[in-house]
């Protein structure tokens, strides 16, 4: 071995990119995706009755231009929505809403689906970087803990 | 060709742990950085003995005829 280290993910990504994250993030998590026409059709009165949760995720940068500032993907499970969309400023945001759910609750559900999509955009990068430069996956697995564990091999000259 | 492995373990908040073996000395440094270039921030970086063993040299013998 030569050597181990620790990185920190920094999420700089175009909206295919991060949307495509969201997707399996959610998919894994048990979530559907709602269509854009229903996240923005839920009556005035329901969201009354409802909590709300906002939450940005750090380190990251959602890159876009003139016409897709309004994009936003929203995903559902057991009553609670999520909607990711990108702030004035460009960073990552979601926005937690269910009607029988305390804001804690609520926080801790935004947190688990923004970290697994943080997970998910890390892997498919790293997996699109590794083939552009022919690297061999040799061992896939997710354990336990829903960490994603990879082996690669590269042979140089 | 050498042959190069990595260990790379994606936690479930996006933080990777990275194990790149098969180097000799600085040599792994590019591929550290490489990764580093993908991902994101170096939290922490730890080298191990086959670090501080001797480079890696290619010779390459080049016969000229006149």
């Amino acid at each position: 071995m030569s050597a181990v280290c620790i990185l920190a993910p920094v999420v700089i990504a175009a909206w295919p990119a991060f949307s495509a994250a969201v997707v399996a993030a959610a998919t894994s998590l048990g979530y559907q995706i709602v269509s854009e026409a229903k996240s923005q059709g839920s009556s005035a009165a329901a969201r009354k009755e409802s909590n709300s949760v906002r939450l940005e995720i750090e380190r990251s940068e959602v890159v876009t231009n003139q016409l897709g500032r309004d994009q936003r993907i929203a995903v559902t499970r057991n009553g609670v929505t999520v909607t990711f969309s990108r702030d004035a400023r460009g960073k990552a945001s979601l926005c937690v809403t269910g009607t029988g759910q305390g804001e804690e609750e609520l926080r801790a559900l935004g947190e688990e689906l923004s970290q697994c999509v943080v997970q998910q955009y890390v892997y498919q990068k790293l997996m699109g970087e590794m083939r552009a430069r022919g690297f061999n996956v040799v061992e896939e697995e997710v354990s336990e803990d829903r960490s994603i564990r990879l082996k690669v091999r590269h042979w140089e000259n | 060709m050498p042959q190069r492995e990595f260990e790379i373990t994606i936690g479930k908040g996006g933080d990777v742990e990275l194990h790149v073996k098969g180097y000799k000395g600085r040599a792994c440094l590019e591929a550290v950085k490489l990764f580093e270039q993908i991902v994101g921030e170096m939290k922490s970086q730890q080298q191990t003995s086959e670090f501080f063993e001797p480079e890696e040299h290619v010779q390459y013998h080049i016969d000229q005829r006149h």
